[in-house]
């Protein structure tokens, strides 16, 4: 797969921690994305792995530290060596680098497939109408719904909606792309259909991800590296061989010991 | 004793009467719907002493009595040199007072909107702009419609109040033509009906409404 991880880093996050209220639920962390670099993060619901991505996203701001993305503070100006809060228009410029896929997809339920496709290529890059149906056209033929053009979200399986949801953000063009979980609120016997076309993505496309998954077997199959994270910290990192055949640590045994005993169980 | 008579030869001067009646509800409508909008917009501003002011006044019209306010703005304003003819000071009543309302009708469509469609949004790069206009409010809108039309049926039968500053509408009308002839009943019970005969089939459509609402949305508010 990609051997990009040389050279600077995309992402970097330094520092960073996180509290709701008097909860710390992130606690110094230091992580590096490199360009086209794929990273699965895994670990146990509740250790910090959504907050982690969205705060690369924008969506949560961090309590303290710095994120800097292809070589720009993200949340922070610099101003003659003093870190200032950024404002909107500087968020916005360093956030069209990143994109996200949801849990629960987030499409936009009024719109046609191919409206939510074509509407940030037209209201957001400035790309004509055309253009951005002959954009949005190749990328639902590349998720395998080319036929559903002019269906709305609510005619579609959840699996469905996941890839024109994949398909929505894709075709912005990220430098890095973020998965969080996408698979976990679809009914099982649509998973597979949903990983086939990350398994794609991440095969085909030069930006770099982070899949945030409990889907093990997968994220052994297709990372440059995994992350594990428990208890707002990042426990251990790694080739996916290391990492699930010789792990370091005892909480990484633990967690993994746990996860084989439970799909054996099902 | 009832005449018939007369009660149908008023009938051309009341219809008359009630295109006034018609235009304020619709231009204090209008009104009262962009207001409302505005009102719920600063209310979510991030600018504190925004929402504190809007909040504040919001309250202080909603608990005032609309027929103070009418008296309020034909009769007061003119002392600092703003004189509005009795249509431009109704309409503008009206669509304050029922402004306060609207704004709870926008705020009940748009807290509707999951958050994740706002941080589809924002993790798509819209401006804040056009998450409004092309996201949030497209959804926000459609399930509020019965809503909006059941107050705009109460705005149609709120107007009589602007007779009270001297708007020739229906019951100003009625009442002129009862003080002239002395017959009241025939004046008042033709009003009545003409009232009905617009309300109630208004109130059927927005049934309709709302029910095809519910079979496109699945819900609504
Ligand atoms: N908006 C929020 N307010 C309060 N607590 C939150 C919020 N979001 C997440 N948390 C808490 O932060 C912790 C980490 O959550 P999350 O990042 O979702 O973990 P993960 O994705 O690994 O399951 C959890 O304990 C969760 O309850
Ligand atoms: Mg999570």
């Amino acid at each position: 797969m990609n051997e990009h991880v040389a050279g600077e880093p995309l992402v970097k996050y330094r520092n960073i921690g996180k509290r709701f209220g008097a909860t710390e639920v992130l606690s110094d962390i230091n992580f590096d994305i490199y360009p086209g670099e794929k990273v699965a993060m895994i670990g146990p619901s509740g250790s910090g792995k959504t907050t982690l991505a969205r705060m690369l996203m924008t969506l949560e701001k961090p309590s303290k530290g710095t994120i800097e993305v292809g070589g720009e503070l993200l949340w922070h100006r610099n101003v003659n060596g003093r870190l200032m809060e950024a404002n909107a228009s500087h968020l916005r410029k360093v956030r069209g680098q990143i994109g996200m896929v949801f849990q629960h997809f987030n499409l936009f339920p009024h719109m046609t497939i191919l409206r939510n496709i074509m509407e940030a290529q037209v209201h957001v890059l400035g790309r004509t109408k055309q253009e951005a149906k002959e954009q949005a056209v190749k990328l639902l033929e590349k998720v395998g719904l080319a036929d559903k053009c002019n269906a709305y979200p609510a005619q579609l399986s959840g699996g469905q909606q996941q890839r024109v949801a994949m398909a929505r953000a894709l075709v912005m063009k990220p430098k890095i792309m973020l998965f969080d979980e996408v698979t976990s609120a679809l009914d099982p016997e649509l998973v597979g259909e949903v990983l086939e076309v990350i398994r794609e993505i991440a095969e085909e496309e030069e930006m770099a991800m982070l899949l945030i998954t409990h889907e093990m077997a997968f994220a052994r199959d297709i990372a440059d590296r995994v992350v594990f994270m428990a208890e707002g910290q990042i426990i251990e990192q790694g080739p996916p061989k290391q990492i699930f055949n010789q792990p370091k640590h005892q909480r990484t045994m633990n967690f993994l010991s746990r996860f084989s005993a439970q799909s054996q169980s099902v | 004793m009832w005449s018939w008579d007369f009660a149908i030869s008023i009938l051309p001067q009341l219809l008359q009467a009630m295109i006034v009646t018609i235009e304020a509800t619709i231009v204090g409508f209008v009104i009262a719907a962009l207001l409302g909008l505005l009102w719920t917009l600063c209310k979510r501003s991030p600018f504190t002493p925004l929402r504190i002011a809007v909040n504040a006044f919001v309250e202080f019209i909603k608990s005032t009595p609309l027929l103070v306010q009418l008296y309020f703005i034909f009769f007061v304003f003119p002392a600092f040199g703003v004189s509005l003819s009795p249509f431009l000071a109704g309409v503008l009543g009206l669509g304050l007072h029922y402004s306060t309302y609207l704004t709870e009708v926008f705020r009940t469509g748009i807290d509707a909107i999951p958050k994740g469609q706002w941080e589809a949004g924002s993790a798509l790069n819209f401006s804040r702009v056009k998450i409004w206009t092309q996201i949030i409010m497209p959804q926000a809108i459609p399930p509020i419609i019965p809503m909006l039309g059941n107050y705009f049926i109460v705005m149609f039968k709120e107007t009589p109040l602007l007779s009270a500053i001297s708007l020739v509408e229906m019951v100003q009308t009625a009442q002129m033509i009862g003080s002239a002839s002395f017959r009241y009943v025939e004046a008042f019970t033709d009003v009545g009906i003409i009232f009905l005969v617009l309300s109630y089939p208004a109130s059927l459509i927005v049934g309709v409404i709302n029910k095809r609402i519910k079979q496109r949305f699945g819900q609504s508010i």
